[in-house]
């Protein structure tokens, strides 16, 4: 580590990255377009000028994300100097800016618009008309450009050449003729789009999925994880106040996914957001109707189908938190069984980047918890054998989809705890429980790194976690009815 | 003041100078031929071009033997080793290694094989600006007549030193003379010029150590092999030795390529050589070093052309290719052709560059075309000083931004000039 003094307080920096990193890594913003930490730095937007004294020779503003650190290097990233090459450095990009900031999907958010309330003059000293370009480039099925805000940072170049290493953007053009674009316009494509509209520092590049959906001062940010795969990227999830997931984007986790995720998971919100739920209870009543019933009255009956066979079998959603798989595992237990998780097929997604082809978030964490994997065939022969089926958690019923439920031998109890609903013949129980927005937990990614899923909103009126409801059936199962009401 | 010691064009009098025959005849390879026969190892050479004095005579005036010792040591660093020669001659009014590459090739090759023998090379690229044809199909024609003689490739004549060198046609743009953007532009990538750190000497090349010369620099190195270091010192000033070629063009009777010594005065060149200001006029100003030196006042002329004292008068020698107005022509007009110019070469990466030098294009043509408003030429000004000193990458914005900020402190009136005053403004 090297020492070096920044703002008056020595601190250490690492030698290997530049001064820009050990400023920000001990809580002295300074401001940048180009650079970004998860990519190349290039130097070239110029606005993270710091003045930087070294030994004898007489201080001199530099740009911090190209400036080796030194032993003893003396840096101010608050002089008069320095605020001067940013805001003339400001006063350059805003030139031919269009200043669309009332309908631009990154105002809030963008570092054009923070910079400059920061260090620029408040008034613009250019009369010439402002470039005219490409309002809506469309680059394919997620992105859009708006060449008209674009700074030239080159952020999203270099993303495209080393992150998923498909170099598939590119500054065409040259000096004040450049624009960011395709090869003959030909549209992009990969996983990874996404972190596009993340990594562009204004409102150039942007997600169709989210263009004029949202102001991004009314969303509320949790920090979550995903669960598309086994990567587990740290996310956060962002909510509107009634409640909708408008957007995922990935949080920095050096050791899971460093500053990225992919679209499949970044695009899973719909799924998040599907209206209809499952209801807090339901049963099946003497006129084979599934009916809204009482949950209390509906825990009655799976403690006594509990009681009363003799062959249950519990199997799990792989989205089941490690917490949940836990509650579950000593449920099983006091039932003298073993839990089960159902473990899909890997899918395509399989990727050198973050994907792993493991389609579920926490299949390492449920082992752990104790419980079994067990893949469709295991489920074929194990079902068809049990008295009573016990369904238990988010999208279980997709995975294993209407036909296996058909399959089940038809005097099979069916217990099935999920979000979505299911107005299914096989069905005698149904209990609704929170999706993974609406609840808390840990799920254990692909190389056992724990990664915390946190309630972005509150579950449907009625709803009960999961954890709980297990943890109600566990304490009164095995017993008869009647002994607990004597 | 006319006579003076010259070699850099002596040969190119010669019919055909730019044939082996012609140039061995006169002379050529025999510096090369002394640096191997006098058993001189690689060190040595370095150190006679450093005790030579010989500045760079790209622009930056960088002392070249200096350069070259900045090249790692070869044992402790065994990386391959290359030589970028810049010939890539884009700036206005610069029209010096042109002549050499045409006339006088076999001269350039023996200064990069002695400058390869000098820092362990494996290879030497030779970038030749697009534009120029023939001096590239004399410079490729005088290789090819070298290789059939045995003077590069393997066993250069003889002497146990393996040296290739390369051709390599630029496309054209101004930046890639920047040494960084050459070597962008050698790798086939756009020209886009590095950020230094790190610097060529370590990271060029394909990531090799390289160093990048300019041809007028190299062309000295067999000269200072030949005939001794202290030779050359007797020519030109004591921190600008040699003689260099001043390239003069605009308003003088006879513009062309010059051969005088670091040192004389600017007007014993537009005088004495280039037959004064044309149709008798009086001069307005002058540019001392291509057009991205600042421009000078007419009182000036007297500047001795070397770095210091052109430092000194406040601008810089440049590539000492003099551009000279008369009275009659206007400052403005010819800082809007400079900025038009900077505009069109900047290659867009850095902020201040990409959209300075656009606006202050835009200001300029607006003051000519009678739209000039109060405030703009405070605003060149800003802006200029926003662009330079050394807050790019590259220094094609100082470039665009000091010629500009020259105008503006010695021709202010001209720009003040174009605001039309409040009467006069259109309602």
């Amino acid at each position: 580590m090297t020492k070096i003094i920044v703002n008056g307080r020595e601190v250490e920096a690492d030698p290997q990255k530049p001064l820009i990193a050990a400023c920000h890594n001990h809580g002295e913003h300074v401001p940048h377009y180009c650079y970004h930490p998860g990519l190349s730095a290039v130097g070239s937007c110029r606005i993270c000028q710091v003045e930087v004294k070294q030994g004898e020779m007489p201080a001199r503003v530099v740009a911090a994300c190209r400036t080796p650190v030194a032993e003893g290097m003396v840096v101010n990233t608050d002089s008069e100097g320095a605020h001067g090459s940013r805001r003339e450095c400001l006063e350059f990009l805003l030139k031919n800016h269009p200043l669309d900031c009332p309908i631009c999907d990154k105002a809030g958010e963008c570092s054009l618009q923070d910079y400059s309330f920061q260090e620029a003059q408040a008034e613009g000293r250019s009369s010439e008309p402002r470039r005219k370009l490409e309002k809506r480039k469309d680059l394919g099925d997620v992105i859009l450009l708006d060449q008209e805000r674009c700074i030239l940072c080159s952020r999203c170049v270099r993303f495209m050449e080393e992150v998923p290493k498909s170099p598939q953007l590119c500054i065409g053009g040259r000096g004040s003729h450049s624009v960011v674009e395709t090869w003959q316009d030909t549209p992009l494509s990969g996983n990874y789009q996404g972190n596009l509209a993340d990594v562009c520092p204004v409102g150039a590049l942007t997600l169709k999925d989210f263009r004029f959906q949202a102001r991004v001062w009314n969303l509320t940010r949790v920090p979550s994880t995903c669960s598309e795969c086994s990567r587990g990227c740290s996310i956060s999830v962002e909510v509107l106040r009634n409640g909708e997931v408008k957007r995922m984007r990935p949080r920095p986790n050096e050791d899971v996914n460093s500053y990225w995720m992919c679209d499949h998971g970044r695009f899973s919100e719909d799924e998040l957001n599907r209206s209809d739920r499952m209801e807090p209870a339901a049963l099946r009543d003497d006129a084979g109707q599934l009916t809204a019933a009482d949950p209390v009255d509906a825990l009655r009956v799976v403690r006594n189908l509990l009681s009363v066979q003799s062959q249950a079998l519990f199997l799990a959603s792989p989205y089941l938190t490690v917490e949940e798989g836990e509650a579950l595992s000593k449920l099983a237990r006091s039932c003298g069984t073993q839990a089960a998780f159902f473990s899909p097929e890997p899918n395509d997604l399989r990727d050198d980047v973050l994907h792993t082809g493991d389609p579920c978030p926490n299949q390492r964490g449920l082992q752990e918890a104790g419980l079994t994997p067990m893949g469709s065939e295991e489920w074929a022969a194990a079902s068809s054998s049990a008295d009573c089926v016990l369904l238990l958690g988010e999208r279980l019923l997709d995975m294993l989809g209407d036909e296996a439920l058909e399959a089940l031998p038809p005097t099979q109890r069916l217990v099935v705890m999920e979000c979505r609903a299911s107005d299914h013949a096989a069905v005698d129980v149904a209990m609704g429980i929170p999706n993974r927005v609406e609840r808390s937990g840990t799920w254990v990614n692909v190389d056992g790194t724990a990664g915390a899923i946190r309630a972005a909103r509150s579950a449907p009126q009625g709803v009960r976690a999961l954890v709980e409801l297990l943890a109600d059936l566990t304490t009164t199962s095995g017993q008869p009815e009647e002994a607990l009401s004597s | 003041m006319t006579s003076h010691e010259t070699y850099l064009l002596n040969r190119s009098k010669l019919a055909d100078s730019h044939t082996l025959e012609v140039a061995r005849a006169d002379g050529a390879y025999g510096a090369l031929r002394k640096v191997f026969e006098t058993s001189m190892s690689p060190e040595d050479v370095v150190e006679e071009v450093k005790k030579s004095g010989l500045r760079g005579r790209g622009g930056a005036g960088f002392p070249t033997g200096l350069k070259w010792s900045f090249m790692p040591n070869h044992e402790s660093d065994t990386r391959n080793r290359y030589m970028a020669v810049n010939a890539d001659e884009s700036e206005p009014g610069t029209c010096k290694d042109r002549v050499l590459l045409r006339e006088d090739p076999h001269c350039l090759i023996e200064g990069c094989l002695i400058a390869a023998f000098a820092m362990r090379l494996d290879a030497v690229y030779v970038y030749v600006r697009g534009e120029y044809r023939l001096p590239y199909d004399r410079m490729q024609a005088a290789l090819d007549e070298a290789r059939a003689a045995g003077i590069i490739g393997d066993d250069v004549l003889g002497s146990g030193f393996s040296c290739e060198i390369h051709m390599h046609k630029g496309a054209g743009a101004y930046i890639c003379g920047e040494e960084t953007g050459l070597m962008e532009s050698l790798e086939g990538k756009r020209g886009h010029p590095r950020p230094k750190p790190p610097f060529p000497a370590g990271f060029g090349l394909w990531g090799q150590p390289t160093t990048v010369n300019n041809v007028e620099s190299i062309f000295n190195v067999p000269f200072i092999l030949d005939r001794g270091a202290d030779w050359f010192r007797t020519l030109g000033t004591e921190s600008s030795p040699g003689n260099f070629l001043c390239g003069i063009s605009g308003h003088v009777e006879r513009p062309g390529v010059y051969e005088v010594p670091l040192g004389i005065s600017a007007r014993a060149i537009v005088e004495d050589l280039a037959g004064g200001i044309w149709k008798g006029r009086a001069l307005k100003a002058w540019f001392p070093g291509g057009s991205s030196t600042g421009v000078l006042p007419a009182d000036t002329l007297d500047t001795p052309m070397d770095h210091d004292s052109v430092k000194a008068a406040g601008s810089m020698f440049g590539t000492g290719a003099m551009i000279i107005l008369d009275e009659t022509a206007s400052v403005v007009r010819s800082a809007l052709v400079l900025a038009r110019f900077y505009e069109h070469e900047s290659c867009g990466q850095c902020s201040q560059c990409r959209e300075g030098t656009e606006w202050l294009e835009q200001i300029t043509d607006r003051m000519l075309s009678g739209q000039g408003k109060a405030g703009d030429v405070e605003l060149l000004a800003d802006l200029s000083n926003g662009m330079t000193p050394g807050k790019t990458i590259c220094a094609l914005s100082d470039a665009a931004a000091i010629p500009m900020l020259a105008a503006l402190k010695h021709f202010r009136g001209e720009f003040e000039a174009c605001i039309p005053t409040t009467a006069e403004a259109p309602v």
